[in-house]
């Protein structure tokens, strides 16, 4: 019987050894510049998990927790444009492919306005005993995720987004 | 014993399979998530909605209303009449706004306040409706020919509102709002027996597109002497940096005692105004 468990337990110990760290107030920033208008908006309730025992990453955010410095835009955003009543939040689960020192490569499924696609980014991870930290900055075309400006608009919203991701990840159990 | 491994290694499988998954639980998100966006703008039609400038946001609206339609060739169907009422609103935080007015036909000022006591909200904290409760104070300027009648009181120039605002985003597309309502008249209006009239509002929008929504609203009227409700359509389209609200109605009047309690236009007539509103927001502060 005894016999029969040992690998359970072994199993359950391997799960223990698992390293997660976990973060929920990081800053992942979106930029689009335009012409006529730059628009920069910031999240600072970002959620992670990192587990550094099989590498991999998750990020959540909310939709509506973006802040913009006009509130008009923030509206246009969450009601036109990301539908967050429909599509709330935004994941990213993805997994660390190659790290070289602290420079990381993450491949992934971003998920945004309801729409999954596969992602490569690089970024920096910084390892600590404590904690971690994950910098990172990559680009996110609009329309592959389905979101549409209208013409009118069109000069005002570039096509291709930035994002800036910074967020230090602390030790959990 | 084969089981026992299979078992275990079925266990070990799905141990991998769910690991992301499973990292994502970790952060499932407990906090409440409130109901945003029930009413495109800070009216419905011609009454207060439960919406109201963000912080720090100040509005400029502008309102139109023209004469009837059935008022002929002569007048333009009613273009040739028309008459504003211009207001700033202030979000002074997330829950509180004051707002400033002047009617040019009514030649009166009007300032009010909204708070905000709670928000429809799901997720830990749950609650179904929106509510805010608004007032507002009607300075009606007199002539001065009026003021040298003896019986006349400075304070007669003015009237009071008070509304508790409940509104409720049933979905996307819907949202209802009920405004019971309590105007106070210092001087009574000639059909009038009571200073203190109560009615009740009916507002609901429905959003067939992304910018477009469709608005209606009634009041009834429960001790009034005047026994004609207004009634309101209003389509509103949201652009780039402005709201725009066409409306019909059957009140030419856009604050609140005055297109409840003094409507005598009757839709089955046709005379029925045509009007819209304008508005732009400033971000005075971050």
């Amino acid at each position: 019987m005894i016999k029969n468990l040992l690998p359970l337990l072994l199993l359950c110990s391997i799960n223990c050894f698992s390293q997660k760290y976990i973060s929920n107030d990081g800053e992942i920033t979106f930029f689009s510049y335009a012409p006529i208008e730059d628009i920069k908006a910031v999240n600072k309730k970002v959620s992670a998990v990192y587990n550094s025992a099989d590498d991999n990453i998750v990020f959540q955010l909310n939709i509506n927790d973006f802040n913009f410095r006009k509130k008009l835009m923030q509206t246009h955003f969450n009601e036109n444009y990301l539908e967050s009543d429909l599509y709330p939040q935004s994941t990213f689960i993805g997994k660390v492919i190659a790290l070289e020192g602290n420079k990381a490569k993450v491949k992934g499924m971003l998920t945004i306005h309801g729409v999954t696609k596969e992602i490569e980014a690089d970024g920096t991870l910084l390892k600590n005993n404590e904690s971690v930290e994950i910098l990172s900055e990559f680009k996110v075309n609009l329309v592959d995720y389905n979101i549409s400006i209208p013409t009118i608009v069109m000069y005002k919203i570039a096509e291709e987004i930035l994002i800036n991701i910074e967020i230090e990840l602390n030790y959990s159990q | 014993m084969k089981f026992n491994v299979f078992f275990i290694i079925c266990m070990l499988y799905s141990n991998i399979g769910f690991s992301q998954d499973e990292l994502l639980s970790l952060l499932d998100d407990k906090s409440s998530e409130y109901s945003k966006y029930i009413f495109k703008g800070t009216k419905v039609v011609n009454s207060a909605s439960v919406e109201m400038p963000d912080a720090g946001v100040l509005q400029f609206m502008i309102q139109h209303r023209f004469g009837t339609l059935n008022s002929g060739f002569y007048n333009f169907y009613g273009l040739d009449n028309s008459q504003v009422r211009m207001s700033f609103d202030y979000g002074l935080n997330d829950r509180l706004s004051v707002g400033i007015g002047r009617s040019s036909s009514l030649k009166a000022i009007d300032s009010n306040i909204k708070y905000r006591l709670i928000r429809q909200s799901k997720g830990a904290q749950t609650f179904p409706l929106t509510i805010c409760v608004s007032s507002s104070i009607v300075f009606k300027q007199y002539l001065t020919s009026n003021s040298e009648n003896n019986n006349f009181l400075f304070s007669n120039q003015f009237s009071y509102s008070h509304q508790i605002l409940l509104a409720r985003k049933v979905n996307r597309q819907i949202s209802f709002q009920l405004s019971p309502t309590l105007i106070h008249y210092n001087l009574l209006p000639i059909d009038q027996l009571v200073h203190d009239l109560y009615s009740l509002g009916y507002g609901a929008r429905y959003k067939i597109s992304n910018r477009i929504s469709l608005n209606i609203e009634t009041f009834s009227q429960f001790n009034s002497g005047n026994n004609i409700n207004p009634l309101s359509f209003g389509v509103d389209i949201q652009t780039g940096g402005h709201v725009f609200q066409f409306h019909l109605s059957n009140s030419a009047f856009m604050i609140d005692r005055a297109f409840i309690h003094e409507t005598y236009d009757l839709w089955s007539e046709g005379s029925i105004y045509f009007g819209f509103n304008i508005s732009r927001v400033f971000t005075l502060k971050d």
